[in-house]
């Protein structure tokens, strides 16, 4: 029996046909220079047996959409007559290449098995590659496999347990396909067209539409009007502060601020004839600080550009790095919840050897693991991103040392147990107005120990010096004179 | 006791400051035979609140009004001696900056608190950033009233919270002007639901500081009511209002 193979992206097919083959490989070139094909044996278990297989790749979509020639010239048809025109999908004029390679091999092999990313668009590129290997071959017996990550294991697991491709996906991406397509095309013509005639500036621009990018642009603009147009105008308050035990406690006032002088400074002149504030509630409660959430695509890129320097964009091409070496689990997914069944344990035990988080690994393993919190998504298709192999830092760039560790911190975070503390809330009269201080004195730091990316900017030394505005019960009642009242 | 009479002890059983027989008389009802009594008063009540509080008819005189000199800033506290009836002119949210109270206001004339168009900004903050009680979030206790881009939510108009604090134009019967200012919250007044023309009775022992009266809902009885043409204006002149101020305030700074 012989198997063809198709992955997404070269990097997989190497990947994939380096743990199915255990090494033992010939490569091939094809026309694409991009592109390899591998071939090695494989036992593939049942119903496929040992077979010999030939692992390739396409280097993303095949095919495109496109309207017949009559249809593209800007004065003729009218944008709307495009909603109703016919649509040709043919393969791309740079992939001819790569579709050839495919319905090449197609006429050797006795079944197909596709090795896309499982996502939509995975799998609409996987009925891509199906059309490709027809044309050379129309009785091939097609399976896919699905994965998550690269990791050797899970890999062979993929690969003696083949699915089928799910139409539903594909049909779903080439609606996408045809609405961007005509929507797309029309908007763009009839935004262009009835915009030249302004003249000016307008006379040779061409101003496209996208149904992400418009209302994105929409967000922009909305949010530069609002800076643009924004008025600063003056306000007061009232600041009340208390020091003890060299301690500075400020005490934040009930109405936070008003846009009017007369009336803060008649409030405050009140408060400073009163002479004296009563405390009114002292209020000591044990707090938590919840462990994040399992990592998604979306927290992932709004970590980076807060915290490691890096453009979402950035942080994606680099996690797909990762990925495609095998260090991470593939980082596109909505899902934020860990399938019960999964060894998490496995994983926090093989980041043990690490020098900066190996010891705080190693104490989860020791028993202090806890399962993560879950979330509400589950995209069906993938876990949440977390770490498959330990990486050393030599192995990887600077970029991927930051997304790495960031995934690794996170990850583990979520094995570890929520932060403890004590918060003190504190009430007080002044005169006839009310202030409030708001204290917590970090008891246990669990997470925060391993996971340094706090949401407070950075700062997560804070949580050390989290001792401010201390107070004791035994002051409930007194009279405490305010050190300084300020507005 | 004739009817005029009867009405008008009626009025005072409710709370409300006496209005003259001459004007009591102009207040009822035009009809034979005339309805009973409950409904008279409750009729003539409905035009008093919806009166102007000036018209030198409404009162025998003297009528009580402000003290001499109660504007004068110089005056650190006094007290009110007598109970005074007096209308709102005008109220300002002074928690919110006037340029929010704008953008809020244009936003519901772009339609975008229409329901199924509503445009929802999201605060920039983390949600979990802090330590949470128990497991619930303190945020809001915190970082005090009103953060901006999480109103307007409801629909129309904007509700006041809590720890609003508003400032109210308040005239009395001889049309003297004082600013009144909201020294603990009461419920009643806020933008959109307290009427322009509503009649308050600032009661005995209310304090004027610094020439600003300070609101207290036990010195501070609301009686209700207001003046549809005041309203009307008002409602109407608020945004330009609004935007002349904030252009007149980025002025003075300059």
């Amino acid at each position: 029996m012989r198997v063809l193979c198709v992955a997404e992206k070269p990097s997989i097919a190497k990947a994939v046909a380096g743990h199915l083959s255990g090494g033992d490989v010939q490569t091939h070139n094809t026309p694409e220079k991009y592109i390899k094909n591998y071939v090695f044996d494989y036992d593939f278990g049942r119903p496929w047996g040992k077979c010999k297989v030939t692992m390739t790749s396409v280097l993303g979509h095949l095919t495109t959409a496109e309207f017949p020639p009559e249809y593209k010239k800007w004065d003729y048809p009218p944008p709307d007559h495009l909603f109703d025109a016919p649509v040709n999908v043919v393969v791309a004029a740079d992939k001819t290449k790569v579709a050839d390679n495919i319905e090449k091999q197609a006429r050797y092999a006795n079944a197909l098995c596709i090795w896309t990313d499982c996502d939509r668009e995975g799998e609409h590129i996987g009925y891509e590659i199906c059309e490709a290997a027809r044309k050379g071959n129309r009785t091939l017996d097609i399976k896919r496999a699905k994965f998550s990550n690269i990791e050797r294991a899970h890999i062979i697991n993929a690969s003696k347990n083949l699915i089928t491709l799910d139409h539903k996906q594909v049909n779903a991406v080439a609606s996408r396909i045809e609405l961007d397509l005509r929507i797309g095309y029309a908007f763009t013509r009839f935004l262009t067209n009835s915009l030249r005639t302004l003249g000016g500036p307008f006379q040779n621009l061409l101003l496209s539409y996208g149904s992400c990018q418009f209302p994105t642009l929409g967000f922009v603009v909305d949010r530069y009007f609002r800076v643009r147009n924004f008025k600063p105008e003056p306000f007061w308050g009232i600041k009340v502060m208390h020091k003890r035990e060299g301690i500075d406690v400020n005490f934040n006032w009930a109405r936070h601020r008003l846009f009017d002088r007369a009336a803060v400074i008649i409030l405050y002149e009140r408060c400073l004839t009163a002479k004296t504030a009563k405390v009114t509630k002292v209020q000591e409660k044990p707090t938590k600080k919840w462990k994040p959430l399992p990592l998604t695509t979306v927290e992932l890129q709004k970590m980076a550009t807060r915290f490691l320097r890096m453009t979402g964009q950035q942080a994606m091409e680099t996690a797909e790095g990762l990925y495609n070496k095998g260090f991470i689990s593939y980082p596109r997914t909505e899902t934020d919840r860990f399938d019960p069944g999964m060894n998490l344990r496995a994983l926090v035990q093989k980041q043990t050897q690490s020098h900066a988080w190996g010891e705080f690994a190693q104490n989860l393993v020791d028993g202090r693991f806890q399962q993560p919190r879950q979330g509400r998504n589950d995209d069906k298709a993938h876990p949440p991103i977390h770490p498959i192999t330990f990486a050393a830092p030599s192995v990887l760039n600077e970029q991927e040392k930051k997304i790495y560790e960031f995934v690794v911190r996170r990850f583990l975070a979520c094995c570890s147990e929520d932060a403890k503390g004590v918060a003190t809330d504190i009430d007080i009269t002044y005169g006839e107005e009310s202030f409030h201080a708001h204290g917590v004195v970090v008891l246990e730091r669990n997470y925060l120990e391993v996971y340094v990316f706090d949401s407070s900017h950075g700062c997560q030394r804070d949580w050390n010096r989290r001792h401010y505005g201390r107070a004791h019960p035994k002051d409930s009642g007194k009279r405490l004179r305010s050190d300084r009242a300020q507005n | 006791m004739d009817l005029p009479a009867q009405i008008r002890s009626g009025l005072q059983g409710q709370g409300l400051p006496p209005p003259s027989i001459a004007w009591i008389k102009t207040a009822m009802p035009n009809r034979n035979p005339l309805p009973p009594l409950p409904a008279l008063i409750a009729t003539v009540k409905t035009r008093f609140l919806a009166a102007d509080l000036t018209n030198p008819a409404l009162f025998d005189s003297p009528a009580p009004a402000f003290p001499p000199n109660a504007s004068n800033p110089e005056v650190r506290e006094v007290k009110l001696t007598w109970d005074i009836p007096v209308q709102v002119l005008d109220i300002e949210n002074l928690s919110k900056s006037k340029w929010e109270q704008v953008e809020e206001l244009e936003a519901i004339a772009r339609g975008e608190q229409t329901r199924g168009r509503e445009i929802i900004r999201l605060p920039t903050g983390d949600e979990e950033d802090e330590f949470a009680v128990d497991g619930q979030a303190t945020q809001s206790a915190i970082n005090g009233p009103e953060r901006p881009g999480l109103q307007g939510k409801g629909g129309s108009a904007p509700a006041a919270t809590r720890s609003s604090t508003h400032r109210l134009v308040l005239q009395d019967c001889k049309g003297q002007r004082l600013y009144g200012l909201e020294l603990k919250r009461i419920d009643r007044i806020g933008i959109g639901t307290l009427n322009i023309g509503e009649k308050f009775i600032l009661k005995r022992g209310a304090i004027l500081a610094r020439g600003m009266l300070l609101l207290d809902p036990a010195t501070c009885t609301i009686l209700g009511g207001k003046v549809e043409a005041w309203q009307k204006d008002w409602v109407e002149g608020r945004l330009t209002r609004l935007r002349e101020a904030v252009e007149a305030d980025g002025r003075d700074a300059c």
